[in-house]
């Protein structure tokens, strides 16, 4: 307990943290890796860090996304060496996943958007 | 491009190394831990829960690749299903004809399959092997897949080379118990033959060595197919005695299920030791010497023996062996032949069979003409989908230009022909049972009755899935390509006129014609080979005779008392015996002396009763037949034909001529009293023998015992059968008394040019019908493109010739140039049948100007109709279209 507590008092409890919701983890991979090559670890990391650690990225749903986006020809991956010189996969947009994001992101404008005037409906006026 | 259709090869990329890729990821998430302050413990654990369930992440990166795969799988054919029910007309012709193509293939396969390919049904049948003997002569050596009794047993022998040497030989019993004897289709087999098989029995024992002993206790095997019909798998009857040819004789076991002997397409029910053959066909026992060789030779080597060490060993042995295998009555140049003898040994996988021989060719013909078949078949097909997808080429270009790939289309339309072709194929498969039912039942009405295990076995829907893939991407490729590769703007507007004129089409239809071609050259040439082989002169009149098989030693008397009764029977005009009849595949034949000087050449002989030239219609050209006053124990005269006069007494009077002959006794004197005309043996294509008729009833030989009984009638034969089968049955005890028809025996002869021709004018008949559905396909569809034009001309002043001949210019052009390519192809494939062909050469030139004249006229009536129908084009409705 004692440990959970320290981890706590660096990071945000878990009650703050929001699981991502379905279908997002794809737009956000996307959108980190916009920044350049990244390989898995550094992905997760990048989102949690990026989001300000609310985002709870369950680590390993990441990979059956990213072979998710491989496969409609969106991302693609070289075989490199990283930092401390391990091999790693380092997953980079095509242009298609480049065209994709933009897709995404409007989608994604547009839907929080409805999503924030019926909620808020006093907001719009 | 396959790259896109199937992705396999990205697909491997990016999963290989995932596992590894997953233990970093941990790796890291736990160094990131370790600098926050935990212990190496807590950070472990901490990384593992953040990371979730390993082996479930992999599972779902597989499934990202295969779900959508699988999705795009899915969706492609409910796609193309949706496509082919707006279409069933096109979806109906598409399977019929392919399924016609695929049936024909898979028929032929399935009997080049039992025949030829099929393994024995034993234990390792790879290690089994055929041994074979070629024996030195002075003139010519003689190889034989057939042994004599006593070599058979020195080989098997040689324990330390083979665990076991088998010889068999087809033999057919009478048995059952009396008030049920039945002709059962049986096998002769030395002692070790099932050691050699390695079989397990089903039920009891199999033989030993022991039990092919002269003298040994009389003992059968059954298959566990006749266990079954005949026993109800009646374990009781291990052990119980069995009536064979009046002899008792005691089961002993049952071969496991599926083996039916070692002679392929011979079902042996009932198998006995070869030395039973002395106590069941006494008459027989010589073949237990070594003057007979009759019994084919299948070994197993002891494991790690090779077949060159076995071989090796045998040639090394032999010289100590070879006395087994000579008789003292041999002559000197006959002992030597078989002291100097040599074995080969073969691969014996497949069994023995002498069908091989005789139908190997004619399947391999026949597999060919099935091929061309197919061909046209997709042939076909692939005009209808050419045509098909320039009338979709609307909906493929909208889809390309909302940015579906080529790729994607490409394998829409695949699946489109794959499901046609499968569909094919499971319809096909059902034809094929059909088909080749048809055609064994064909092959039994040759020499041999066959029997075949036709059910589709796993090689089968092997070769029937691989057939209607390989189909459906020689039919269906080329059109998805070309349908995907046009310019997309033309098929938005709407301009369909000029695929027609691409050059894809038109080749399809000029194939079409040249193998048709091919195909109606070759079945013209065997039905012309089977007709000049029905109108030899065979020398005797078939029609309207019976036979009855009265095989075995009889007393003289049986055969008299026996030709009484049928003389008496209604509607019996005459009735004979003789020891062969014309085209049974027996012969007879001895040395003559002529003037003291021994002929070299040995002619023919048959022993018939006074009416045999009556019976069989054979003319009588000088002198007299045998009478009831040609009496004595010794024959004195004799009847020669017209051959034989010719090559012995061509400068005198054959009449009333001597020479002399053994027939079965001490040398006879034998007076020429009468010429008759020739009569072939047992060869449609070979001329007529020099030929000796004696007396029956004076002459003692061997042949008599599988004498026939021949019978004349008028009226119905069918019911004059079952007054023979009665009345005869009082004298022939204990064996079931078999008539037949004498024409069903002069068909035989010519089994394989029947098998051929009456597949390949099928198979042709198809092929026109298919071809002039293509060249009829391919103009109406070019009329329907070209209606514009079409109605401009009109209404410029052309005339309906003009059209007509515009139209029918393009058939034409087709035509010829398909005739002139299968001309050239039939030539070439032609010469590879010459030895089956009878009475012309393989090119000619009646045959191919016929039918390349018939082929050319349907050609012009198929392309008539839609020239016809372009004269009825109106020049205001087409011009307006659009």
């Amino acid at each position: 307990m004692s440990t959970r507590q320290g981890r706590a008092a660096q990071r945000k409890s878990e009650e703050e943290r929001l699981a991502l919701l379905q279908g997002t983890l794809d737009l956000l991979i996307l959108r980190t890796l916009r920044l350049g090559p990244a390989h898995g670890h550094a992905i997760v990391k990048a989102i949690e860090s990026g989001s300000d650690d609310v985002l709870l990225v369950e680590q390993g749903s990441l990979y059956p996304a990213l072979h998710r986006l491989i496969e409609r020809g969106w991302i693609t991956f070289d075989d490199g060496t990283s930092e401390n010189n391990r091999r790693a996969k380092f997953y980079r947009l095509t242009a298609k996943g480049r065209k994709q994001l933009d897709i995404e992101t409007s989608r994604w404008d547009r839907l929080a958007g409805a999503i924030a005037r019926i909620l808020r409906p006093a907001a719009q006026e | 491009m396959w790259r896109k259709l199937f992705g396999g090869a990205e697909r491997r990329r990016a999963l290989k190394g995932l596992d590894q890729e997953i233990h970093d990821h941990i790796d890291r998430e736990v160094e990131v831990n370790l600098a926050r302050g935990m212990t190496p413990d807590e950070a472990r654990r901490q990384a593992r829960l953040a990371f979730g369930n390993v082996t479930l992440v992999q599972e779902d990166a597989r499934a990202a690749w295969t779900i959508r795969a699988l999705e795009q799988s899915r969706q492609d054919v409910r796609y193309a299903l949706r496509t082919l029910r707006k279409s069933p007309g096109f979806a109906l012709v598409t399977i019929l004809t392919l399924s016609f193509g695929i049936g024909a293939n898979t028929a032929i396969y399935t009997l080049i399959d039992a025949l030829m390919l099929r393994s024995l049904p034993v234990p390792h049948p790879d290690r089994l092997l055929q041994i074979s003997m070629t024996a030195g002569g002075a003139r010519e050596s003689i190889n034989s897949d057939s042994l004599s009794y006593p070599v058979v047993r020195v080989l098997a022998e040689q324990r330390d080379l083979f665990e076991g040497v088998g010889g068999f030989s087809t033999f057919t019993f009478d048995a059952g118990p009396p008030d049920n004897v039945r002709r059962t289709p049986g096998a002769f087999v030395t002692g070790a033959f099932y050691e050699a098989m390695g079989l397990v029995p089903a039920a009891g024992r199999l033989f030993t060595p022991a039990d092919d002993q002269r003298d040994a206790p009389l003992v059968a095997v059954i298959t566990y197919g006749f266990w079954e019909r005949a026993f109800a798998r009646d374990p009781r009857i291990i052990g119980q005695p069995y009536v064979v040819n009046g002899r008792p004789v005691t089961i002993v076991g049952v071969t496991p299920p599926g083996f039916t002997g070692a002679h392929v397409g011979w079902v042996a029910d009932l198998t006995l030791p070869a030395s039973a053959v002395a106590q069941v066909r006494p008459e027989l026992s010589s073949l237990l010497g070594p003057g007979n060789i009759w019994l084919r030779v299948l070994a197993r080597p002891r494991s790690g023996t090779s077949l060159e060490q076995a071989t090796a060993a045998l040639t090394v042995r032999w010289p100590q062996l070879s006395p087994a295998g000579v008789a003292p009555t041999f002559t000197a140049e006959r002992r030597a032949g078989i002291e100097t003898a040599r074995f080969t040994l073969r691969p014996g996988a497949t069994g023995w069979t002498n069908l091989r021989d005789l139908f190997r060719r004619p399947l391999y013909v026949l597999m060919t003409l099935v091929g061309l078949v197919m061909l046209i078949a997709c042939a076909n097909v692939a005009g209808l989908l050419l045509a098909r997808a320039t009338t979709r080429q609307k909906e493929i270009a909208i889809r390309l230009a909302l940015g579906a790939g080529r790729g994607r289309i490409v394998r829409q339309l695949l699946t489109e022909s794959m499901l046609l072709s499968l569909a094919s194929g499971v319809l096909g498969l059902y034809l094929a049972g059909f088909l080749s039912r048809y055609l064994v039942d064909v092959l039994s009405t040759g020499p041999l009755q066959v029997t075949f295990d036709l059910r589709a076995t796993s090689q089968i829907l092997a070769f029937v899935l691989v057939l209607a893939v390989a189909t459906a991407l020689v039919f269906g490729l080329a059109p998805a390509w070309q349908a995907t590769a046009r310019r997309q703007i033309d098929g938005l507007r709407g301009a369909t006129g000029h695929s027609l004129r691409g050059r894809l089409l038109p080749a399809v239809v000029a194939a079409q014609v040249a193998l048709c071609l091919m195909l109606l050259i070759g079945a013209g040439l065997f039905i012309q080979t089977l007709h000049n082989l029905r109108s030899v002169n065979a020398g005797f009149d078939h029609d309207g005779v019976l036979i009855v098989d009265v095989a075995g030693k009889r007393p003289l008397t049986f055969y008299q008392e026996a030709l009484d009764t049928l003389e008496r029977l209604p509607g019996v005009v005459a009735a004979s015996v003789s020891t062969n009849t014309p085209l049974s595949g027996a012969g007879w034949s001895e040395k003559v002396t002529i003037d003291g000087r021994t002929q070299e050449r040995e002619p023919a002989f048959v022993a018939v009763s006074p009416k045999y030239l009556e019976t069989l219609g054979v003319a009588l050209r000088r002198g007299r037949m045998f009478s009831a006053s040609d009496q004595g124990p010794r024959a004195t005269v004799a009847i020669v034909n017209e051959r034989f006069a010719e090559r012995y007494f061509s400068r005198q009077d054959p009449l009333g001529q001597h020479f002399t002959a053994t027939v079965g006794q001490p040398e006879v004197d034998l007076e020429i009293v009468g010429v008759v005309s020739d009569v072939i043996a047992n060869d449609l294509r070979a001329a007529a023998p020099p030929t000796v008729y004696v007396p029956y009833f004076q002459v003692q030989v061997m042949s008599q015992n599988f004498s026939t009984l021949q019978v004349r009638a008028t009226g119905s034969l069918a019911l004059l059968s079952d007054a023979i089968r009665r009345a005869l049955q009082g004298q022939m005890a204990g064996t079931p008394v078999e008539v037949r028809l004498l024409s069903a025996q002069v068909d035989s002869a010519s089994v394989r040019e029947r098998l051929v021709t009456t597949l390949a004018t099928g198979l042709g008949i198809v092929a026109l019908a298919l071809a002039s559905i293509g060249l009829y396909g391919l103009l109406a569809c070019n009329v329907a493109a070209r209606s514009k034009e079409i109605g401009i001309r009109v209404a410029l002043g052309a005339k309906p010739r003009n059209v007509i001949m515009l139209v029918l210019r393009q058939g034409v052009g087709l035509v010829i140039a398909g005739l002139v390519i299968g001309v050239a192809g039939a030539a070439a494939l032609s010469r590879l049948v010459e030895g089956m062909l009878f009475g012309l050469t393989p090119l000619d030139p009646m045959t191919f100007i016929t039918v390349s004249a018939l082929l050319a006229a349907v050609a012009l009536v198929a392309s008539g109709i839609p020239a016809r129908r372009a004269t009825r084009v109106d020049p205001l409705v087409s011009i307006r279209a659009e």
